[in-house]
Order: C-alpha cells, then structure tokens, then sequence
C-alpha cells in the first residue's frame, strides 16, 4: 500500500511533460496554469477552475540543452530546466504561468518566458513586503483581483466570492493533512520516511487539490497502521534553505542513510504557506489577503527584521525536539545563501548544532554530502 | 545476561566483518566475530548470514542485544538500532585495541585513510587518498590475480623479497602496465609484489604524515592483516622519520576495528539512551 503510493508519487513527480494535466485538461476543458515557488494564491486559481500546476525544474531526469544559454554560470538551476521545459515542449498544455517574487531570476524568467511564449499568459506576481492592511493588504487585494481578470481572459470562471469560500475550505483540508503529516514525522520519524513525504508533497505539485487530499489521507493512513517500520538511533535534524529548487531524492535518502531522521524542512512550502487555516466568514478575498499578511511562515523571500532573522528556525528546532540543523541549500540562491548568515548566527547563540552544504537539483554525487551528514550526525549522538 | 550486549557490522566493500561484545565500556570483551567475504553475493544476505552465525558462536540471543550497529555501507542491514560514520567506528575499534594509537590508516578495498583522533576515539581530522584505485585493497587483489596468488599469499611472499622493483604509486594503470612489464622481464613474484607494497606503504606515510599524524599509528581495514604491508609501512615510516617520528602497528583484529567500534559506540549509546529514557 504505501510502496504504491509512494511509487505513484513519484511517477507523477517524474512525468516532465505532464500527461495528467493534459489529461485533466481533456476532461474538463478549463485552462492549467503553471507557477514557480515558492507561493502563489491557489484558492483562487481553483475558485475559478483552473488547475494550478506547481513547476519546481526537472532535476536529474533532463538534460539542459538550451537552458544553459539564457543564464549565466552563477545562476542556480531551476531556471534552467523551466526554460528547457519550455523550450521543448513538455509546458505547453499550461494556459498560463505565474511567477512569485521569490528573487531576481525569477523575474527575469518572467521575462524571458514573455518573450518566449508571447501567446501565453504570463504574470509576475508581486506580493506586498510591508504587511499593514491598508498598505500592503490593500496592493495585495489588488494584485489579486488583477489575477483573477487575467484568468478570465485565458478561460477561467469568473471569480465568484460564494466559489472562493468553498475552495478556501478544500485548501484548509489540504493544509491540515499535510500539517498532521509533518507531525506525525517529527513524533515518530521511523513512520514517515522524508524520502517518501517529499515525493507525496511534490506530487501535489500536479494533482488536483482533491486528488492530492485523497493521497496525503491514504498515507498518513498507510503508515500509522505500518507496524513494521520500527525507530532507530537516529540525530534528528531540521533540513533548511530548500524551499525554491529542490534537492534530488537521492540526496534526501543520503541524509536519512547517513543517521539524520529529518523532522522538520522547506520542501514544496507552497503547502505550507499559510500556517493555519484560512478564516471562512466574511469576504474571502480579504481572509485570503490577510492569511498571506499575517499567517505565513518566516522565509528568506519575506521581509523579516534583521533582529528577528533566524528566530523561528531556532523555535522550530526545538519545538520539533531536533539535535541540529542542516543548511542544506542550491547552490547560488540569493535568498537561501544571504539569509544563512543571520540564521547561523541564531543558530549557533542558541547553542545548537548545524553543519551545511549546497546541492543542485541533478546532483548526482553525494558521497561528500554522506560524509559530512554522517560524522554530523555521529557528532550529535556521540559529542553534544 | 545481565551485561550488556551489543553487536557491530562493518559492511565493507568486499568483505563483512562483525564483533558481539560485552559491556562495551571500560570492560569490555569480545564474545565473538567474523570477517566474510562477500563474493559476488547479496551483501545483506551475507551480512543477515554471518550475523546469525555470531550470534550463534557467541551463544547470544538477537534479543538479548541492547544495539546493534553498523558501518560502512551497513545503511543496507535493515535490523540495524544505529548506524556510524566508518571513521568514526575504526577510530574507537583502534583506541580500544591499542589505546596509545592516536591515529589511525585505514586501509580498505576502494580507498584509504589516515584519521587523527584522541584518547577518547573522538576523531579531529583526515586525509583520504584521491579517486585512484592505486590506493586500495582491490589494487592489490587485482595484482595478486594477474600473478596467480591468493591474497592469504601476498604477505609472506612480499617478506620473502631480496630486490624490490620500483613500482608506479600514482596511478593503478600505471602501476598494472608496470607488473605486466616486470612479469616479462622475469622479475620473481617474490620482489614483484614488495615493489607494490613499497610503492603503497610510501603513499600512505606521506598520507599519514600531511594529515599530521604522529607517534602510534595503528592500521586498520582490510588490509591490515597483510603483514607484507605493515613492514613496508615500517620501513616506509623510517624512510620519512625526518618529517615526523611514526610507531606503525597492527593488531590480529585490526580488520575488525569497524566493527568492532561499532560496537563499542552502540554500547556507549545503549547507555545514553536508557539513561534518557529513549528506546531506539
């Protein structure tokens, strides 16, 4: 049951030219729109019927051809693959694509892809860095309603307020089941292999809202009824700085292998955005704008005052009762690798460990990253 | 049994090897072990196989063990409690069979490394060799097939040598085409093979010594049980004294050292962990 599941998973994960879209598509006739990380407002896009379709690069199942010549050799990778992905043909069924402000390269992404696909909708979706309702509230809620009009023009329903309010209560679902996922794993990680979790987070990429709820339900099901998984001796760690490209499987069973239990990380944030759930009575728009203004994690892309940088990485990594923590991020992602500084510092005042290496989303070596998580973890079990 | 029981495997690249011990403290005995090769096998079912069998010489119940540990490649042994970093395991198997070594090689079938460590096995420092197999056990197994002697031969005949020949230590291609040349030129087996220690023990000195490794040395790995090797390390280790004084030694059970400190770092965790409250 769960090996199904999870091999289900990562078919999907692995399925570049999006045959389930493209068969989504055929079924309903409602446009599919993709987005980059790390946030974008996907009640809004299933309000509306379209498919939001989460694009985090290729990893290492293509090979860059022509991606590499639209960036330079000290830009990350993601951007890369998406163009390759573009470029080949594997995006095509997507209507539209939407680009988060995570960073400078994905701006100019949303440029390139401009250029690129003229025919196509494209938008860079600023998002509010001052979180005062009146200030940023009110550019949000416009930023939204701006969407919303964009939509309409590539096929998509009419934002209807009634509809946005039932799928703010689908999105709740989703949120909630991936929240218990996250915390059964960090009460008994023997059960929830990273490995595994990443690959049912990521499939939700490019699932339908439902489909991916039915999934996470089937696992968490799955593995609580699984006596055969027992503990081991294991330092457990809190994995961060992945929340944009991410890291190939095989690097996230190297630290599993290597003694590390991973009890908390920044995979697929977009699932995790929003911390709680989302108000259910008045305008939902406004619930939507206020949830982004004022329940959202901490993250190297929102505006964080320098003092309080690094506060909930140390608040996360007690409340999940880690050893350490791992800086695991791409290697040249601004926002990952300005921010980790800052959150070293917090790191290392609270007195815990960490150690920390850069990745690329088709890394295929990891025998220096095997050692190093491996004599991290022997550290923490052995020294702290 | 009231003491405490715990077992280590080192799950080697061409060999298991596995040590049950008592205590595992300050007191600790080795109640039994074994080194399997793993030809061409399934390394988990050999590792499941020669597990059982220890167990079984040992007179020890798999639920009487407290923790059972691995190393090396030991992530495929799924009844393990733990598992430790290889340097970390043959460090604290060298402390415990020779508690004056403060460094140690190990040398095993793909590569080869000196490891500085304290008196309480905490390892502070490395070197490894580079990618090439010039450096490894299976270097040299490769070389004994293509003169038609078993590995249990390499030692002795190496001792036998009168006139070692100079063999490339850089790389094992070179160093293959040099053993096919010297075969043609009618040089014996005996000098052969000292010439491949030679050329071996000089890169691991120089290994040793850069990671700033001085006074006793135990090796351990694979190749610790060719006495062959340990005297060209010997010799090797006098050649160099004038960059710094090594006392090379190996131990009967220096092959064990992984295992065996895989052992003896689960025992230490057994007892962290029942002190905590934690079962594994």
């Amino acid at each position: 049951m769960i090996d199904d599941l999870v091999k289900r998973a990562e078919e999907r994960c692995r399925d570049l030219r999006l045959s389930s879209v493209r068969a989504w598509k055929e079924k309903t006739g409602m446009p599919a729109v993709g987005y980059l990380p790390i946030w974008v407002p996907r009640e809004l896009l299933h309000a509306q019927g379209v498919l939001p379709v989460g694009l985090v690069g290729a990893g290492q199942d293509l090979e860059i051809i022509k991606g590499d010549a639209y960036y330079q050799s000290y830009i990350c990778h993601l951007p890369r693959s998406t163009i390759e992905l573009g470029l080949n043909g594997s995006l095509d069924c997507l209507d539209g694509m939407l680009f988060p402000a995570i960073c400078d390269v994905i701006r100019n992404l949303s440029g390139i892809w401009k250029m690129q696909f003229p025919d196509k909708y494209v938008r860079y979706l600023d998002v509010p860095q001052c979180f005062e309702r009146d200030i940023g509230g009110t550019f949000l809620r416009r930023e939204l309603e701006e969407l919303a009009e964009g939509l309409e023009n590539i096929g998509a329903r009419p934002l209807d307020l009634d509809a946005l309010q039932q799928s703010i209560l689908v999105w709740n679902r989703q949120r909630r089941a991936v929240q218990e996922l996250y915390g059964l794993r960090s009460e008994q990680p023997w059960r929830v292999p990273t490995s595994e979790l990443y690959l049912i987070l990521r499939a939700g990429l490019v699932m339908p809202v439902e489909e991916h709820l039915s999934m996470l339900v089937s696992y968490a099901d799955a593995v609580r009824a699984d006596d055969e998984r027992r503990p081991m001796d294991q330092a457990r760690v809190v994995l961060t700085g992945s929340f944009c490209e991410q890291p190939p499987l095989g690097l996230i069973k190297t630290l599993e292998r290597s003694g590390c239990y991973i009890v908390d990380d920044d995979f697929m944030q977009v699932h995790r955005w929003i911390k709680g759930p989302i108000a259910d009575e008045g305008d939902p728009l406004d619930n939507l704008v206020d949830a982004f203004l004022h329940d959202a994690i901490d993250s190297p892309t929102r505006y964080i005052d320098e003092g309080d940088k690094g506060r909930e990485l140390v608040e996360r990594t007690r409340a999940n009762r880690a050893d350490g923590v791992l800086f695991c991020a791409p290697s040249f992602c601004d926002p990952a690798l300005l921010d980790q500084p800052m959150a070293v510092a917090a790191i290392e005042a609270a007195g815990i460990p960490w150690t920390g290496f850069k990745y690329s989303e088709d890394t295929g070596q990891f025998q220096v990253i095997r050692e190093q998580a491996g004599t991290f973890a022997d550290s923490i079990k052995l020294w702290s | 049994m009231s003491e405490l029981l715990t077992a280590g495997l080192d799950v080697g690249s061409s060999a298991i090897k596995v040590v049950v011990v008592e205590d595992g403290g300050a007191r600790a005995r080795v109640l039994g072990q074994a080194v399997e090769r793993i030809r061409r096998r399934e390394a988990a079912r050999v590792a499941q196989d020669v597990f059982e069998s220890v167990l079984r010489d040992a007179g020890v119940e798999e639920g009487d063990l407290a923790y059972t540990a691995t190393t090396g490649e030991g992530e495929i042994v799924p009844f393990r409690t733990g598992h430790f970093y290889g340097m970390t395991t043959h460090a604290r198997g060298a402390v415990f069979l020779c508690p004056e070594a403060r460094a140690i090689l190990d040398v095993g079938a793909l590569h080869t490394r000196a490891v500085l460590m304290d008196a309480r096995a905490k390892v502070l420092s490395y070197r490894m060799t580079s990618q090439c197999a010039s450096g490894s056990g299976q270097f040299l197994e490769n070389i004994a097939r293509y003169l038609g002697v078993t590995l249990d031969e390499i030692g002795s005949l190496s001792q036998e040598a009168d006139a070692p020949e100079v063999c490339s230590s850089i790389c094992a291609v070179l160093a293959e085409t040099d053993v096919i040349n010297m075969v043609s030129r009618g040089i014996s087996v005996q000098n052969i093979l000292r010439g491949i220690h030679d050329s071996m023990a000089g890169r691991y000195v120089k290994l040793l010594l850069s990671a700033g490794a001085r006074g006793t040395v135990l090796v351990t790995g694979g190749l610790a049980a060719d006495p062959g090797l340990v005297a060209a390390l010997v010799t090797a280790a006098e050649q160099f004294s004038d960059r710094g004084k090594l006392d090379i030694r190996s131990d009967e059970r220096s092959v064990l050292a992984g295992a065996l400190g895989a052992a003896l770092w689960g025992a230490f965790r057994a007892r962290r962990l029942e002190a905590s409250g934690v079962t594994p």
